[in-house]
């Protein structure tokens, strides 16, 4: 059982039921209304075909299924996806915990450092990607210009085929991490200060303590921080809308990109359905891989 | 105990029977509210809001509850979703593409129902408006909707640009080669460090899946007319837009833009022409009223340049809708044909930036006198009676639209040629047509 | 010697940590710069740092142009309402995956973590049509109930309610408390930091929201500051002196709650006092 936690015999075990179902009455009232139904609905609109202008939806099968997977865009999108996903969500948690791991220690002025680095999260997707295209203008930008301290050739972020992609990386990274440090914040909190003097009193570097404290007791915080970053960059829609719109030449166009196209652009409810159901069953079965192989390794007290 | 409900259902009763006939009467003499949406952005809507005002004075027994949806996909959506649910607005501002889909929904009327209506338009007043207009408002040869406002393509241009590279600005390019010549001539690269420091003439590249592709494609349609090309046949069997002439516009953009090197040039060519970077560049009126709010540059608006075959610009504007869901369908029309007098049009022009849709608006003469004043304006009015609009696609037009944006961007940032691009669009498109063929046959 | 090396390790530390801070604050700043200059210096190629003159034209403009302070007041309504309620209907479900037995609890948590994969994209409309039946469209139940459950944030508080040490609740439960006991006593005062973090991200998810907001609301009182943003952008141009000046006010007062809410995570839990 992935999720299992130890079962020790407890006081009012018995009870245990009947609240579960007290304490999980509103989330599973609202819920079912406004998760679950839209979610089951859209998988009965993925065997359908529906502009979503008339009442008529015609019962097509699995053809939607079949069409999306033959192609060739979707694959290209797919691969745009994963590429977009290998390169934020390492680099993301990375900055991330460091981040959050120095700003754990004295520092002066915790607060200001700690808005500063979340501000990104707050800004509005549409300003902040105006002042990302100005960053990344080829002539005059940023970016260039900061490359050219070190003598590196200018390079047209947002013009170029080969470069877009790691522009959006870049933006994409500066966007979220934010999110993910104070996740990482509040669980460095969290782990009990005792632990620590225990180990100084073993004698345990600063270096050995990280390793064997702060990342074993921070693992159920970074078990959810994977997870969710993983479903969150495979599900990135805002910055890419906004900064490259899919362009040049779709090098950016990422799923969710592409789906609300085939939703929005060309009215293709149903084909647009079958592609968020082809992305639910990759993630699901990635999210399960985590579970299971990740999972074990995350320490609970 | 008694319910204290009791007693209060009594006198709501009691008071109805009361006021029963009193209600009748007001309900007669009450106001109808037309509900409207539209996309203006908040530059123009204080202009709207006069325009407004001064209809319900006119119609005492008429209000306009004009709503304000952010354009292009959340009008859209949102139109989409309260058709669904049976709340679709009296009256919409929509775009020409979405036509196919509102009409075979069932859910806008015909205008002929209006037109030939006790409170109609006569035939010589639609023989007024701007023909390439009525037939982007159109879907299958009906119509469908009505023009609110007109736009087309002009070059704009920086005078003080033109004088610096020796150019004389009252003399803009005339035809493609002095474009292409004056564009080359106001490229360079002051100092040399392999950065260009001033641009001749934006080529219009975005992603074709971007809100500007099909801005792109628009662009791109008046040089495929000026080279004699059209975008489909009139049967609409098979699209035209590879042919010799599409080939030729194509490869005018791919030169020019290889030629300035424009892949090293900001994108953002709003911005780089005010900054004085950019000396040419295409733009519609929408952009005046803020040009005019530029006191350091001196910059001009020219005609298009006219292409091997003749000279062309393309015509397009926002088109109202009259909804089936609508209570008052025939006060809906009251709103929009008075939206369409000429004097109402002008008006709108003058404060808006936007062309009128019919040419009696042009023949007032406070909007005469406005144009002498406006020289800007005055050849984007001028432009109207040589501009023409696509040729209609009825079915599939989104997708063809996007197959012909996605050619233009992959013949210019790619490698290859615009021939083959072109073609391998046309197939797909193609294909789309005969689809829809069949489907039109069973 | 090592005291010097020590305060100059620490120096040398600050001043890569505020470099680091500054460059990810600077395009915050330029929003900020560029709110206070006008439009065709805003326009200027290449771009300039700092405006010629302080300008607050463009605020004044800019709230001109739409009844900001009734979207002012709907967004913070609507997200205040939203984070206590999810707070409440969160805890309380993170604590029943977290802690109580009951039949089927891991294969509704899986489904609960599986809606999180489908994209809002597609599950728009039905949702629509959802509040459509119950009568709620153009109403601020619209706007905040949808709001009241949520998968993230039952899966984020269950996961730090695991790292609670169970004695603790045990003492409680010895004590004589119930569930909901233990829950209010116990587990919620020690979870304050993943508290304040729920509340953070709701606040702004729900502040900053666009498309949904735009979709459910039709008149104007109901509308909410990211709304109000939208009518300065239009497919063609965009107004931008305006834009950056409402952008920026309506960016401060999420930056505010969050420079106040830290308090919380940084004080975390002091388990000095419990060291059973």
């Amino acid at each position: 059982m992935p999720f299992q936690v130890t079962k020790k015999s407890r006081p009012l075990i018995y009870q245990q039921g009947r609240s579960a179902i007290l304490f999980l009455s509103p989330t599973l009232l609202v819920f079912s209304a406004f998760i679950l139904f839209p979610v089951l609905f859209s998988f009965y609109l993925s065997f359908h075909k529906w502009n979503m202008f008339s009442q008529e939806r015609a019962f097509v099968g699995l053809e939607n299924y079949t069409r999306v997977l033959q192609s060739a865009e979707f694959w290209s999108v797919l691969k745009n996806t994963a590429v977009y996903t290998l390169g934020t969500v390492p680099l993301n948690m990375a900055f991330a915990l460091l981040v959050a791991y120095f700003l754990h220690k004295k520092v002066f002025g915790k607060k200001f450092l700690r808005t500063a680095f979340f501000t990104p999260v707050i800004i509005s997707a549409v300003a902040a990607a105006v002042i990302w295209r100005w960053i990344y203008e080829p002539n005059f930008g940023l970016l260039n210009y900061f490359l050219s301290w070190f003598g590196l050739p200018s390079v047209n972020w947002l013009n170029d085929p080969t470069a877009a992609m790691s522009a959006l990386i870049i933006m994409g990274v500066w966007k979220t991490f934010g999110v993910n440090m104070v996740l990482f914040a509040a669980g460095l909190e969290a782990i009990p200060q005792h632990y620590y003097e225990a180990a100084e009193i073993d004698g345990a570097g600063k270096w050995s303590k990280f390793w064997n404290i702060t990342l074993p007791l921070l693992s159920p915080t970074t078990f959810f921080i994977v997870v969710m970053s993983i479903i969150g960059s495979f599900q990135v829609f805002d910055i890419v809308y906004v900064l490259t719109s899919g362009g040049p030449l779709g090098t950016t166009k990422v799923l969710v990109f592409y789906l609300y196209e085939q939703a929005f652009k060309f009215f293709e409810m149903g084909y647009a359905s079958a592609v968020a159901y082809l992305l639910f069953a990759l993630i699901f079965i990635l999210t399960l891989l985590q579970i299971r192989f990740l999972q074990r390794r995350v320490h609970y007290t | 105990m008694r319910s204290p409900i009791t007693p209060l259902v009594g006198l709501v009763l009691a008071c109805s029977l009361m006021f029963g006939c009193g209600q009748k009467k007001d309900r007669a003499a009450a106001k109808v509210t037309i509900t409207f949406w539209h996309s203006f952005v908040s530059s123009t809507v204080p202009a709207l809001n006069e325009l407004l005002k001064k209809f319900e004075q006119e119609h005492p027994n008429l209000a306009v509850k004009a709503q304000y949806i952010p354009s292009g996909d959340a009008l859209i959506q949102k139109l989409i979703t309260a058709i669904q649910s049976q709340t679709a607005p009296d009256v919409s501002w929509i775009h020409a593409d979405y036509l196919q889909n509102l009409v075979q929904a069932n859910a806008i009327y015909q205008m002929d129902e209006f037109l030939h209506g006790p409170n109609g338009l006569a035939a010589e007043e639609l023989n007024d408006f701007y023909p390439a207009l009525l037939e982007a408002a159109s879907w299958r040869g009906t119509l469908y909707s009505m023009p609110m406002e007109a736009t087309n393509l002009g070059l704009l241009y920086n005078r003080g640009l033109f004088r610096n590279a020796g150019l004389d600005p009252d003399r803009p390019p005339q035809n493609w080669e002095e474009l292409r010549e004056y564009a080359r001539k106001l490229t360079f690269d002051k100092n040399g460090d392999g950065k260009l420091d001033q641009v001749g003439f934006g080529i219009p590249i975005f992603p074709a899946s971007g809100p500007l592709g099909n801005w792109m494609a628009w662009q791109w349609l008046p040089f495929l007319w000026q080279a004699g090309g059209y975008n489909i046949n009139l049967e609409q069997t098979e699209v035209l837009f590879n042919s010799a002439a599409g080939v030729q516009a194509l490869t005018l953009w791919k030169e020019i833009y290889h030629e300035l090197n424009l892949i090293s040039f900001t994108p953002d060519y709003d911005a780089a022409f005010p900054g004085q970077q950019l000396a040419m560049m295409l733009d519609g009126p929408w952009n005046l009223p803020r040009y005019r709010g530029f006191r350091h540059i001196d910059w001009a608006i020219a005609p298009l340049p006219a292409g091997p075959a003749k000279r062309a610009t393309i015509v397009g504007g926002e088109y109202l809708a009259i909804f089936k869901q609508s209570q008052h369908p025939q006060e809906a029309w009251t709103f929009v044909k008075w939206i369409l007098k000429p004097e109402t049009q002008a008006e709108w022009s003058m404060k808006s930036g936007y062309l009128p849709v019919r040419h009696a608006a042009t023949k007032i003469k406070a909007y005469q006198d406005f144009l002498q004043a406006n020289p800007g304006l005055k050849v984007y009015v001028d432009q109207l009676d040589f501009g023409q609009s696509p040729r209609p696609v009825d079915f599939h037009g989104l997708e063809i639209t996007r197959l012909m944006a996605e050619a233009i961007e992959k013949a210019t940032l790619g490698k290859q040629d615009p021939k083959t691009v072109l073609d391998e669009a046309a197939a797909k498109a193609n294909q789309l047509l005969q689809q829809a063929a069949q489907a039109a046959r069973k | 010697m090592n005291a010097c090396w020590k305060s100059a390790k620490a120096i040398l530390f600050h001043l890569a940590i505020y470099a680091v801070a500054l460059a990810t604050l600077a395009p915050f700043i330029w929003m900020v710069l560029t709110s206070c200059k006008d439009l065709g210096e805003i326009l200027l190629y290449p771009p300039k740092w700092l405006p010629s003159k302080l300008k607050f034209d463009n605020y004044v403009n800019a709230f001109a142009a739409a009844p900001f302070g009734r979207f002012y007041l709907n967004s913070i309504f609507v997200a205040v309402t939203v984070t206590f309620g999810q707070l409440l209907t969160c805890s309380m479900a993170a604590f029943a995956f977290a802690r109580l037995q009951f039949r089927g609890r891991e294969a509704l948590f899986l489904l609960f973590l599986g809606t999180m994969m489908i994209p809002g994209q597609v599950t728009m409309i039905p949702s629509f049509m959802m509040l459509y039946w119950l009568g709620w469209i153009d109403t601020y139940y619209a706007l905040i109930v949808p709001g009241l459950a949520s998968a993230f944030g039952t899966f984020l508080l269950r996961q730090f309610f695991l790292t609670i040490p169970r004695e603790l609740e045990d003492a409680a439960y010895i004590d004589g408390c119930s569930h909901a006991g233990v829950l209010w006593r116990v587990v919620l005062p020690l979870s304050k930091p993943a508290l304040a973090t729920l509340a953070v991200f709701t606040f702004m998810g729900v502040f900053n929201d666009f498309l949904w907001a735009l979709i459910v609301t039709n008149s104007e009182e109901m509308r909410t500051v990211q709304l109000g943003l939208a009518v300065f952008r239009d497919r063609y141009t965009t107004e931008w002196d305006k834009l950056m000046a409402a952008s920026v006010t309506a960016t401060i007062p999420i930056l505010l709650i969050f420079f106040f809410a830290q308090k919380y995570f940084i004080q975390g839990i002091t388990l000095s006092g419990l060291k059973e």
